[in-house]
């Protein structure tokens, strides 16, 4: 037998590592800072570039992409080669990817704080940023297909067929979310507009949650697992089931991010059914996982690795249980724009993918330096201030969740709201919001402890750079082999198996997005809706720089305690040219999708230079910089052009003439300001903020509503 | 609405089948595959971690600091 010896890279792994680590301790940190400002606002010490509504992207961006990023390539770097019994099919691609990766990050952390962003949850980062991770994601694929391919290793492991669903995913995920009108260096506008685009963002922002924190991670659970527990996992059978179960139905759940709004009832019907079902597969796994570990549990009480993982995959099954269950419409109508969502995915976050990682540090850290983990018993210390951490963090917040939906509804007995002033529910949470940061602190100090083992860990051991290893040949091996039955063909055969697989992926979103896109009377049009003036669409784009839409929605839900409060229910021909839509997905303040008219323009003014003035107790912070800094007219011409291109109706006439339409506009509000004893400039940026503000909702307050359909 | 535009598809009845039936097929033809592969194959599989890489039992002893 031809016997190869050959060498697996454990730089990569390494690299990604450390990376895993800082990103993580910085993601974590930009969340403390947020959640601090929840019920401090004067903690961004009104410095525009820490406010809530610019770093919360950046928190969720680097705890997804930084953190759980590298942690992903760090274990499929691992295990990849080594179930493939080959090195990575190239150094330098796998490099390439490494420094992509970190470059995008940092443009992530720079660009979010200034203020640019598309608004899109979990694809805010601008167009240059978004055709570097294209390049970065394909170089990834085709250093995992390459290897792969260059195996000596006959059958493909199903980690591998996770991490081949992932690769595949996400790439299709990234750019059909992706799609946007440049508009400048660092603005663009979605090519989407309104109930479309937020289709599109759900089941892109759906399915990254899928295909970025769970498949990958179920994946390195398939794998890691059964390494640390020293046997093989429970079913293989089931692990079979669970896969093509899994990738075949996630894609359609992603409409259950829009229940009860615009969105047609077809479409949100489908994505409530398909996420029931996906208990099914989900707890299939979640169960696999923990039996992989009967007649073991002696070392879950021992090794730190192991404890952690049981911690993972129990989150696993809790989120995976949970998240169906918020999918019914019924149980959404309470949950939805409130603290639940966030406890949710935190539930996900701190429990599924952050343990998830943390066992794997603390496995490949030891191996790669070649000694025993500096500290076990720090490393337990660690798994219980971090598991007190989530518990401190989800109870308040869940507490916070049910109270502000509970309260929202509550009518008294004369039928009116009981609360009928929002600031009263978040008032009233605030404490939970206090207890949260503690909570968040406790996760935090444990992963700082983790750090501080590692590195002694690593202080301790000596580096392998390359691990040797000899396996034949794969043509011996496979001559060996015989006969081939199917299973054995699809699984030996990567590209026969990634086109089943992307064809049990796309499916679903065909169905989905398809008829959204092509058949008008999904998206009844009205008649009194018009395009934003040049002034409400530079406001409105301030709107999306300041991340407004990280705490108010606009999408006015079908519910009486809704429509007393906020005005008519919102509908899909009200969105017809935003582009992006902003509808948010939380409530920290009330809707504003009928904000228009409700307040002078004064009292916008005080309001957004100090809120607490306006509104004592409201915990939103202050925007004294609207107030100075100046409006960039220079663009507008760029930005009317852009948004034409994607289908805003602007004649050349109105775009030529936009300066001139802007300055009158503006002129307007400065004299409703002097009504209301404020002194303004009109070019400064408030004026366009209030613009916009003032304009929301009012299309259909106007005219009565005229509906193509029914 | 949804009634209206769905009823205004020419053949729109098959549409339901051909869901149902994809579903059922997908579903059992997946079951199906899962049961019939042969057990030596299932355990050689799942074997695949734990041949593969560095031996566990040296870095798994506690450390006792």
């Amino acid at each position: 037998m031809n016997v190869e010896t050959f060498k697996y890279d454990n730089r990569i792994v390494r690299a990604f590592g450390i990376a895993t680590v800082v990103w993580g301790i910085v993601g974590m940190l930009v969340g403390l800072i947020a959640a601090v400002e929840l019920f401090l606002p004067g903690a961004s010490l009104n410095l525009q570039y820490i406010t809530f509504g610019r770093i919360r992207p950046l928190h969720t961006n680097a705890v997804i992409f930084a953190f759980v990023g590298n942690g992903m390539f760090m274990g499929i770097y691992y295990s990849l080669q080594r179930l493939c019994k080959a090195r990575m099919f190239s150094d330098f691609l796998s490099w390439f990817n490494f420094w992509g990766w970190q470059l995008i990050i940092v443009s992530a952390a720079l660009t979010l704080p200034l203020g640019y962003t598309t608004s899109k949850e979990y694809a805010e980062l601008e167009w240059p940023i978004k055709i570097a991770i294209t390049i970065v994601w394909v170089a990834f694929a085709v250093n995992f297909f390459g290897t792969l391919v260059k195996r000596r290793e006959k059958h493909m492991y199903v980690a591998i067929w996770f991490y081949i669903s992932t690769v595949i995913a996400i790439a299709v995920l990234h750019i059909t979310n992706s799609m946007t009108m440049p508009a400048g260096l660092f603005k663009s506008y979605s090519m989407y507009a309104g109930v479309q685009d937020a289709l599109v963002q759900w089941w892109y922002g759906h399915n990254a949650v899928a295909f970025f924190l769970t498949t990958p991670y179920l994946g390195l659970m398939y794998y890691f697992l059964p390494k640390a527990a020293g046997r093989p996992v429970f079913s293989y059978r089931l692990s079979i089931i669970h896969f093509w179960a899994l990738v075949f139905l996630y894609i359609w759940a992603g409409p259950h991010h829009l229940l009860y709004t615009a969105l047609p009832d077809w479409a949100q019907s489908l994505g409530m059914v398909f996420s029931l079902m996906l208990i099914a597969p989900s707890w299939g796994g979640m169960l696999n996982g923990l039996l992989t570990l009967r007649g073991a549990w002696d070392k879950v009480r021992q090794d730190p690795v192991l404890k952690f993982m049981v911690a993972a995959v129990t989150a696993y099954g809790m989120a995976t249980l949970e998240g169906p269950l918020m999918s019914i419409k019924s149980v959404n109508g309470l949950t939805h724009y409130t603290d639940w969502t966030i406890a949710h995915a935190h539930g996900g976050a701190l429990g599924w993918n952050g343990f998830l990682t943390f066992s794997m540090l603390y496995f490949l850290f030891p191996r790669l330096y070649n000694t025993k983990l500096w500290s076990t018993k720090l490393a337990n210390y660690h798994f219980w201030i971090g598991t007190l951490g989530i518990v401190f963090y989800l109870i308040p917040i869940y507490v916070a969740g049910v109270t502000e939906g509970l309260m929202w509804k509550q009518f008294n007995k004369d039928g009116f709201l009981q609360y009928p002033n929002f600031l009263e529910s978040i008032v009233q949470v605030v404490p939970m919001f206090q207890l949260r940061a503690i909570g968040g602190t406790l996760y935090f100090v444990g992963a700082l402890l983790m750090a501080y083992n590692l590195y002694r860990t690593a202080k301790a051991g000596k580096f392998e750079p390359d691990t040797e290893a000899q396996a034949p040949a794969l043509e011996k091996a496979e001559a060996a082999h015989g006969k081939l039955a199917f299973h054995r063909l699809l699984e030996g055969k990567p590209l026969f198996f990634t086109v089943l697989a992307a064809v049990a992926l796309l499916v679903g979103g065909a169905v989905e997005l398809f008829p959204l896109f092509l058949i008008k009377e999904n998206v009844p049009t009205i008649v009194s809706v018009h395009p934003y003036t040049p002034l409400e669409v530079l406001g409105r784009d301030i709107y999306i720089r300041e991340g407004c839409l990280g705490c108010h929605s606009q999408m006015i839900r079908p519910f009486r305690s809704e429509t007393e409060r906020y005005g008519e229910y919102s509908k899909a021909g009200e969105y017809v040219y935003d582009h992006p839509f902003l509808w948010g997905s939380e409530r920290k303040g009330p809707d504003l999708a009928r904000e228009g008219g409700k307040y002078p323009d004064a009292w916008h003014f005080n309001h957004m230079d100090y809120p607490g003035n306006v509104s004592p107790g409201s915990i939103m912070p202050r925007y004294p910089w609207l107030l100075t800094q100046k409006l960039d007219v220079q663009s507008i011409e760029d930005r009317l052009n852009a948004l034409r291109r994607v289908g805003v109706p602007y004649t050349a006439d109105r775009i030529a003439g936009a300066r001139a339409e802007l300055a009158a506009q503006a002129a307007k509000v400065v004299a409703n300001l002097k009504q209301g004893s404020v002194n303004s400039e009109p070019d400064k940026e408030i004026i366009a903020l209030i613009a916009y503000l003032q304009r929301l909702g009012t299309d259909i307050k106007t005219a009565p509503v005229a509906t193509a359909a029914k | 609405m949804e009634e209206k535009i769905i009823c205004g598809i020419t053949g729109v009845g098959i549409y339901g089948v051909i869901s149902i039936s994809m579903f059922f097929i997908f579903f059992t033809g997946m079951l199906v595959w899962a049961l019939l592969q042969k057990k030596s194959y299932l355990n050689k599989m799942g074997a695949m971690p734990l041949d593969s890489g560095e031996s566990a039992d040296k870095f798994t002893e506690t450390s006792q600091r």
